[in-house]
Order: C-alpha cells, then sequence, then structure tokens
C-alpha cells in the first residue's frame, strides 16, 4: 500500500508542471509580438517538460517514480531529481558526475552502466550501433554478482578484495626490465584506465555461477602488472593466475567488454595473460591443454580432431570421466571420428606454419601513450 | 561492402558441424538449397582456431584466418558461417586485418613465403541467418513458407559469441539484435523472452569447469522453458552442443527437469519450409520436438 502511495504522489509532481506551461501558452496570443516569444519559450520548456517512468528497483519491491529530462540528461540527474523533489530515502552512490569516479555504476535497462554517463533519451530512443533498443520505461537496479546493502548501493568489497588480491604494485625480483621508451607501456596502456566501477563485475556471466572467479577487473589489473616491464616476478604471476578460479574459468563472453566505460576490454587482457602463461611453459592445467590442441591439429590434418581433443585437454582420466557424455552423444549417432577427413593443401598449411615459427611477430593490440598523463 | 553476388557464399561450416553437430551443417544446406542460396564449399579451409589458437600463438591464429579469407576473396565471395564461435573469430581478425594496413601486411608476409595467396582485405564475414534477413530479405523467405509454425513459442538464443565486442559483428552485435526474432516471426512463431537469451552458453568451459557450463546452459533453457517456451533455437553449432545435447545433464545437475527441445535456426526455419526430418536432422536432437510440432500443425 505504502508504495502506491508513494507511486501516486511522485508521478504527480512533474505533470503538474507541464499543465501550468500550457496554460501560459494558451493566454500569450493577446499580444502579436509577446505571443512569438512565449510560444518559442513554452515550445522550449515543453522540451525540457517530457517526461519517463524509472522503475527503480528497491529490496524485493520496484518502485516507479516520473523524471522530466531532455536530451541531455543522464541517469544520474534523473535519481537526483528523485532524490531531491520526490523521495530522499532513494540511496544511490555518486560523486564526479564524469564518468571518473566510478561510483554510479547500476544495472540501467539489464545492462551495468554509469548512469552519470548514460542519456535518457538513449535509454528511451535507442542506440543503433550497440542494437540497443529502446523502451518506455528504464529499470533501474543495482550492480549483479554482490550483495546490495540498499536500494542502488552493492557491496563492492569483493571486488575490491580481488583486485586486491593480485598484489596490485610492482615486485622487485629477476624478471625485471629497465624500461627504455614509452612503447615498453603498450599493454599496460590498454589497461590502465580501470576507474574500479565494477561494470565488468557486475555484468561477467562467469561470477554468475562462479563466486571464486577473479572476475575481470582483477584479471585485467594482474595483466597491467605482468605486463609491466619493471615487474619483477612475471611467471610467478602467471603461474598464481593459472589456478583455478583465474584466467583459464573465464568463458569469453565479451560482456566485460561492452560493459566497461573506459575502454580497458578485460577478455582481451585475460587472452593476453592467457598466451604469456602457454609461453611461460604453464600447461599443467585444463584451459591451457585445450588451448594448445588446436595449434597442433590444424598443422597436422587442418580440422579440430574432436575425441583427442578430449583426451588430451582432460587427461585418460579425465576422458574417462567424459565416457557418459560421448555415450549419451552415440545414442543421437553423434560418435566422432578419432580420424576426421584432411583438408586439401595441407602442405600449404605446414609450410606456413614452418616460416611462423622462424618469424618473429608481435600481432597483439596495442594502446600508444597519448601525451603527458597518458596511462 | 563485400563480396557476394547473386547469393554465392563461401560457405564455412566449422569444425563442430562436420563431425558432432552435422545437423547444423545438413539443415544450413537444406534451407539454403531452398531459399536459393548458393553455399559453395571451401576444401582447403582449416578450423578457424576458435579463440584458442589465437590465444597460444595470435600470429598463427591471424594466418590461419587470412589464409582461409584469401580462399574466400579468390573465391569472389564473402564468408558465411553457421557457428558463432568462428563467426566471432573471424570477425575480430577481419576487423582487425581492414584497419590495421600494416598487421595485414606482416601477416601477407608470411602467407607469401609459404606460397599462399595474400588476403586483400575485401572479404566480409556473415552468419548464414544474416544472409536470410539481410541478404535474402524476409519476404522471401516468407514466400517459401509451407508449414507456418502457427505461434510456435520459440525462445532465440542468440549466443554471446555474435554479441560482443559488439564493434566487430558490422552492426549485426550489441545487446538486443533481431534477427533471430524477425526470422521466427517470419515463418509464423512467437518470440518468447526470457533471463539470459543474450547471454553465455558455458561450452567454453565445459571441459575446464564443468559445473560452471552446466549452471548456465541448464539456467537458461529452464528460464525460457517458465516464459513458456515450446523451443529453443540457436545460430550456433556450439549452442546448440551445450543447450541441447548436454540439456540431460544439466538437468540432472539441477535436479530439475527441463524437457526443452533445442535446434539450430535452421532446423527450425527448415521446418516451416516443409523439409522433412532426413534433409533436417532433428532425429538426431537430444530432445524430440516431433509432438510440439505437431502441436502447432508442423509435420517433420
Ligand atoms: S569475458 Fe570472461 S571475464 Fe569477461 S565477462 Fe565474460 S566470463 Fe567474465
Ligand atoms: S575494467 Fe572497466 S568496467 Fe571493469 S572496473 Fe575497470 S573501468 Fe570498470
Ligand atoms: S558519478 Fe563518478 S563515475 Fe558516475
Amino acid at each position: 500500500m505504502a508504495e502506491e502511495k508513494k507511486t501516486t504522489t511522485a508521478k504527480k509532481a512533474v505533470p503538474k508542471k507541464t499543465a501550468a506551461k500550457k496554460t501560459t501558452a494558451k493566454k500569450a496570443p493577446a499580444k502579436k509580438v509577446a505571443a512569438k516569444t512565449t510560444e518559442t519559450k513554452t515550445v522550449k520548456k515543453k522540451a525540457a517538460a517530457k517526461t519517463v517512468t524509472f522503475r527503480v528497483k528497491r529490496g524485493e519491491r520496484w518502485q516507479e517514480y516520473d523524471v522530466a529530462y531532455d536530451a541531455s540528461t543522464t541517469v544520474l540527474s534523473g535519481l537526483e531529481q528523485i532524490k531531491g523533489d520526490q523521495d530522499g530515502s532513494l540511496t544511490f552512490r555518486r560523486s564526479c558526475r564524469a564518468s571518473i569516479c566510478g561510483s554510479c555504476g547500476m544495472k540501467i535497462n539489464d545492462r551495468s552502466r554509469l548512469a552519470c554517463k548514460t542519456k535518457i533519451k538513449d535509454m528511451i530512443e535507442g542506440m543503433d550501433h550497440r542494437n540497443y533498443q529502446g523502451r518506455d520505461v528504464i529499470s533501474i537496479a543495482p550492480q549483479g554478482n554482490q550483495p546490495v546493502i540498499k536500494d542502488l548501493v552493492v557491496d563492492i568489497t569483493q571486488l575490491f578484495n580481488k583486485v586486491e588480491a593480485e598484489e596490485p604494485y610492482i615486485k622487485e625480483g629477476p624478471e625485471r626490465v629497465e624500461a627504455k621508451d614509452k612503447t615498453a607501456y603498450e599493454q599496460v596502456n590498454a589497461v590502465s584506465n580501470c576507474i574500479m566501477c565494477g561494470l565488468c563485475y557486475s555484468d561477467c556471466t562467469e561470477l554468475e555461477v562462479n563466486d571464486n572467479f577473479h572476475g575481470p577487473a582483477a584479471l585485467a589489473k594482474a595483466f597491467r602488472f605482468v605486463a609491466d616491464p619493471r615487474e619483477g616476478q612475471k611467471t610467478d604471476r602467471l603461474k598464481k593466475l593459472s589456478e583455478k578460479g583465474g584466467i583459464w574459468d573465464c568463458v569469453r563472453c565479451g560482456m566485460c567488454v561492452d560493459a566497461c566505460p573506459k575502454g580497458v576490454a578485460p577478455m582481451e587482457a585475460i587472452g593476453k595473460l592467457r598466451h604469456r602463461a602457454i609461453e611461460a611453459g604453464i600447461t599443467n592445467n585444463r584451459g591451457a591443454k585445450h588451448a594448445i590442441v588446436f595449434k597442433d591439429d590444424i598443422r597436422n590434418g587442418g580440422l579440430l580432431n574432436e575425441p583427442m581433443m578430449l583426451i588430451k585437454t582432460t587427461g585418460l582420466f579425465g576422458a574417462i570421466e567424459q565416457i557418459p557424455n560421448a555415450l549419451h552423444l552415440a545414442k543421437k549417432g553423434k560418435v566422432p571420428s578419432f580420424f576426421p577427413e584432411k583438408i586439401e593443401g595441407l602442405d600449404e598449411v605446414k609450410r606456413m606454419f614452418k616460416v611462423l615459427e622462424e618469424t618473429e611477430l608481435d600481432v597483439e593490440t596495442k594502446v600508444l601513450d597519448e601525451g603527458p598523463g597518458a596511462g | 561492402m563485400g563480396l557476394s553476388k547473386d547469393l554465392n557464399y563461401a560457405y564455412y561450416p566449422g569444425c563442430a558441424a562436420k563431425q558432432i553437430q552435422k545437423e547444423a551443417d545438413w539443415s544450413a544446406r537444406a534451407i539454403a538449397e531452398e531459399l536459393g542460396i548458393s553455399l559453395h564449399d571451401m576444401p582447403k579451409a582449416t578450423c578457424c582456431g576458435a579463440g584458442n589458437l589465437q590465444e597460444h600463438d595470435p600470429a598463427a591464429g591471424l594466418a590461419v584466418n587470412a589464409r582461409i579469407f584469401s580462399q574466400a576473396e579468390e573465391m569472389g565471395m564473402d564468408i558465411a558461417t553457421i557457428c558463432n564461435t568462428c563467426l566471432q573469430t573471424f570477425s575480430y581478425a577481419n576487423q582487425r586485418f581492414k584497419n590495421e594496413p600494416e598487421l595485414l601486411a606482416d601477416i601477407n608476409e608470411v602467407l607469401t613465403a609459404a606460397g599462399i595467396r595474400p588476403y586483400e582485405g575485401t572479404i566480409d564475414v556473415k552468419h548464414l541467418a544474416w544472409v536470410l534477413v539481410d541478404d535474402l530479405g524476409l519476404d522471401k523467405v516468407k514466400q517459401k513458407v509451407q508449414n507456418p509454425l502457427s505461434g510456435m513459442k520459440v525462445a532465440p538464443f542468440y549466443g554471446c559469441h555474435a554479441l560482443r565486442p559488439f564493434e566487430v559483428f558490422a552492426g549485426r552485435g550489441g545487446e538486443r539484435p533481431l534477427y533471430l526474432d524477425q526470422l521466427i516471426q517470419a515463418i509464423g512463431g512467437e518470440v518468447v523472452d526470457y533471463q539470459g537469451k543474450d547471454k553465455c552458453c558455458g561450452f567454453h568451459v565445459m571441459l575446464a569447469g564443468e559445473e560452471d557450463f552446466l549452471s548456465m546452459s541448464g539456467g537458461h533453457a529452464l528460464n525460457a522453458k517458465n516464459e513458456g517456451a515450446d523451443v529453443m533455437v540457436s545460430p550456433c553449432t556450439l549452442c546448440d552442443m551445450a543447450m541441447g545435447a548436454y540439456q540431460a545433464k544439466a538437468e540432472k545437475k539441477m535436479g530439475k527437469k527441463i524437457g526443452l527441445p533445442e535446434m539450430s535456426i535452421s532446423q527450425l526455419v527448415g521446418a516451416s519450409l516443409g523439409l522433412g526430418k532426413d534433409r533436417l536432422g532433428t532425429d538426431r536432437l537430444h530432445q524430440d520436438p516431433t509432438a510440439v510440432f505437431k502441436k502447432y500443425g508442423v509435420e517433420l
């Protein structure tokens, strides 16, 4: 009942203002010149007074508020309107209002976004480049994968602890290299813009089913230190990262890449960590073993040899565990051959791998240092 | 703008469709034939690397992809695939080749040294479902429908490797693309909205973390079922495997019955075109859709 009541009072606040403006507009035509000015003004004000409904998750219930907006109003200003004019009890975090502090991350229409960077207009009208379909009512909920404290505020301890567990500082050690120039930081630059907003953590699909996963932000941070030339214990870090809960638990769903407001692309950093781990010979885990199979198969036959892949990934005992699965598939005639057909032109592929072996090629994506303060 | 003309495509089914998920390949070929789309085999194409080779040896990953792109380019066609992981791996590489000329030159040096035709960066990579919607057109699909689905409730599962990162999929990726919805509606189905439609099937941790995988795939299928879905479709052979072939395992793990027939979008489109189970391979599905189809007057 209490909710119903609140919703109605909240809703009334705005339409009243609109009605008042309409009256002014009607009165105006008395003087021609004045009418013109009033009319332009009215049009402007009218545009500013468009309203949209925010459906805000507050614990177990959803509460609706009407919010006035124009082309530049952000979701955060909308929430501030509510807090200031309609309901002081609504609780959310914010500080900088400029996508810097990372405080205002929340789920806005199902995806985690910074409230201060997200325009109400875009949420209603849609954004073609992201295939985001606009909606009339904007739903706002706290971030996912973390306990809720109140309304839109979540307990960020997990995220911060996981980042801290990566030991985010340069350690002394034998692998330290003195960096000569800026290009030595092209990998570090790629991930150092993280503002710890937790959007990636909130949308990560692996975290939804596995609390122990380090998560995208922490792994991006870990990469920042593995990639730093000055770091003295790179291999040791990679060893720890290859354990359960680390780099090989990521399902490569890409949620973190699309969620990140700072272009950190954690999934890409995870891929680079995997590459470095394999290079460092840390391959005694299913994830690495599985990745390695592909190269040999492509080189030797062109296609993936699925039954052998299983054995090479999981080991003989693991493969025996998989027998019920294989029998299950076999029920439907799905028995892959141990000797899949080979492709045509295999000699060409073999030559190509030989050339690759003899060539040093750094093809990793890089982010250049662009002036003072960059990175 | 791509190379393909008159609905001719270099067809790249991917390793899973060639070996375990053969029905995805059969049904793709069957609907293409029925709809006047020509899929041309690529006998020299290797595995795409599935992102795994790309992590193990990034340069080899790009070279393997460039070699395949060059073959399509020589055929004068864009690539059409039916596997999301192939789609993502290719789209990512192709975007880099188109935007980073130096990278393309480096990789082409490798190809040339091995006596392989270099890649000029002109092809597009598409999913067969995009071909149906964008190149053929939904009206043409509608014209060929023999057995409209008559309001069958279909849950589309797009699969993350066709969605993210949104920039690489030429406007087809992102939060909520509609091409599967449009296809489903064009053949008379009703789209079911459910939690998890844009999430991950978990296939890529199937071996490294089976528990996590089953919670993901089973969870989404159950959500769809609870929203009233009669069937689920995906555009990806790996999602098909995760959500369909392994559904019984997920049921066991969750201690709940799901019982939601899952199939590839080609199989569902094929059924509406009146193609039988021999051409669509629907008898290889782990949850038999025959009864549900019958309910809506669709004979297999
Ligand atoms: S790509 Fe990996 S780290 Fe990023 S959201 Fe998906 S599972 Fe999480
Ligand atoms: S990686 Fe991006 S999304 Fe994740 S916490 Fe850092 S800035 Fe936020
Ligand atoms: S308020 Fe600081 S990032 Fe939004």
